[in-house]
């Protein structure tokens, strides 16, 4: 699983303090480099949950949005980084229940495939990840909210913890419940594609 | 060796590469004689392929995505104090010389004193702005501190006032005025002078706190800026011993309480239907 980057050296959390604490008087421009430091990774959480670009650019401005607001009550008692990741998450998954399942033709959406792909298995795995996003989006909220930190922000268990503010266990517990949910409510469409790549 | 239900309520932990080495080994030991878990453990893994597999966005540009959101942004008042570029000295100074012949006219001599919710309270803004400008860099420090000071005793006229989003403002303006000044005072030219500096803010924050607490208000968000400011203030002294307090909240999403201790071999809880030992607000 790809991780994320590593904790900001001292000099950098104090600038980003600083950031915080000119957004929250009003500075838009202290809030104009937060935004620059962290829209990549909003925007990379809501298009991995929404595989659609525009949509997750929407989402994004959401979560922005909301970040702004509640600037002024951030006590900085835990990293802005994993304060912005729930929001981020809390917004996608909300965004994922709202959104219809359609299917798309858009193949510009997704990231270019190589010229050898064959078109037939990017429209199967295409098709693969509309339905993890949308069983992930028929999760219970406990489930849902945890596996959505997992798989959209690519946070380790520890990391989900320190999210979420809960315990190892409890990450452990969640994922493992909604792992199982998910297997079952995709039957056997990983099975195939697993069979897929191996062809 | 492991019972087979054991075993099979740890293969999500143990794919994810979450357990501990002779835990991963007990696991290794029965799967190696049971058809059935090894099967349950590829599925696991083809699960876990198509969650890590959800592609990146592509690239986007920052200029239009910050334009679109800066259109929408809610306006707050700004209420840092500017550092003017060298250029625009000379406009300050007159703007600088109108205030000193408006004071001369007497509608200033009010605006030191003048509150929040006074219409003279711009004029001490400017003039405020005007005085730290034109201040030397050594002595810049003592003039934060002042104005800091002056913050804090707004807020807490304010909040004895009823008028609490403007005891917010006030906190809000001390806190971007101390955290202008912590580099100063981290390394101030009267390190005892500083410190008796420090010591009267807490007391003054304190009071605030008091005036918002005496109040039918009891206003939330004046708590949390207190709070906020008096982390400031540790953070500074270099006393910060952990915070405690309201957490922040979002939306509906609540920043939940304690930072949970690492747990050096967590043991899974798989039959966790509705048996988290925690329910946050993202838990419904």
């Amino acid at each position: 699983m790809a991780k994320v980057q590593d904790a900001p050296s001292l000099e950098e959390d104090a600038e980003e303090r600083r950031l915080i604490d000119r957004s929250a008087a009003g500075d838009q421009e202290a809030f104009r480099q937060l935004v620059l430091r962290y829209h990549r990774l909003v925007i990379n959480v809501a298009f991995r949950a929404l595989g659609e670009l525009a949509l997750a650019e929407d989402v994004a401005q959401d979560v922005f949005i909301k970040v702004y607001k509640a600037l002024p009550g951030y006590r900085h008692d835990k990293p802005f980084k994993h304060w912005l990741h729930r929001v981020a998450a809390n917004a996608v998954t909300d965004a994922l229940r709202r959104r219809r399942p359609i299917v798309s033709l858009d193949g510009m959406e997704q990231p270019p495939a190589s010229r050898d792909a064959d078109p037939q298995d990017i429209a199967t795995r295409h098709d693969l990840q509309r339905a993890v996003r949308h069983a992930i989006a028929s999760l219970p909220s406990h489930y849902r909210d945890t596996i959505a930190l997992q798989a959209f922000g690519e946070l380790s268990y520890g990391e989900i913890a320190k999210t979420l503010d809960i315990p190892l266990g409890t990450v452990m517990s969640r994922l493992n419940g909604a792992k199982k949910l998910l297997r079952e409510r995709l039957g056997s469409l990983a099975h195939d594609e697993e069979e897929a790549n191996t062809a | 060796m492991l019972s087979h239900t054991t075993t099979r309520d740890w293969l999500i932990p143990y794919a994810d590469g979450m357990l501990a080495v002779d835990e991963r080994h007990r696991i290794d030991s029965h799967i190696a004689g049971c058809a059935a878990c090894a099967a349950e453990l590829r599925e696991v893994r083809e699960l876990n392929l198509l969650l890590v597999t959800l592609p990146p966005a592509p690239p986007v540009a920052f200029a239009p995505f910050w334009l679109k959101l800066q259109a929408v942004l809610p306006q707050r008042r700004v209420l840092r104090i500017p550092r003017f570029p060298s250029y625009r000295r000379l406009g300050l100074a007159l703007a600088a010389a109108t205030v000193a012949l408006l004071a001369a006219a007497g509608s200033a001599l009010a605006a030191p004193a003048a509150l929040p919710d006074s219409p003279l309270y711009t004029v001490k803004q400017l003039e405020e702005s005007i005085r730290l400008t034109f201040t030397p860099d050594n002595d810049r420090l003592t003039v934060q501190l002042q104005l800091a000071s002056e913050r804090l005793h707004e807020a807490r006229a304010m909040a004895t006032n009823h008028k609490p989003l403007l005891a917010e403002n006030s906190l809000r303006a001390f806190r971007v005025t101390i955290n202008d000044a912590a580099a100063a005072l981290k390394n101030p030219p009267d390190p005892p002078a500083a410190k008796a500096a420090v010591k009267a803010l807490r007391v003054e924050l304190a009071a605030v706190e008091q005036a918002n607490a005496a109040g039918a208000d009891d206003d939330a968000d004046v708590r949390q800026l207190v709070l906020a400011a008096t982390d400031e203030l540790d953070r500074i002294d270099g006393t910060d011993a952990g915070t405690t307090g309201t957490p922040v909240v979002v939306g509906e999403q609540a920043t939940p309480q304690p930072t949970p201790q690492p747990v050096s071999r967590p043991t899974p809880q798989p039959k966790s239907s509705g048996g988290d030992s925690k329910k946050t607000s993202g838990d419904h």
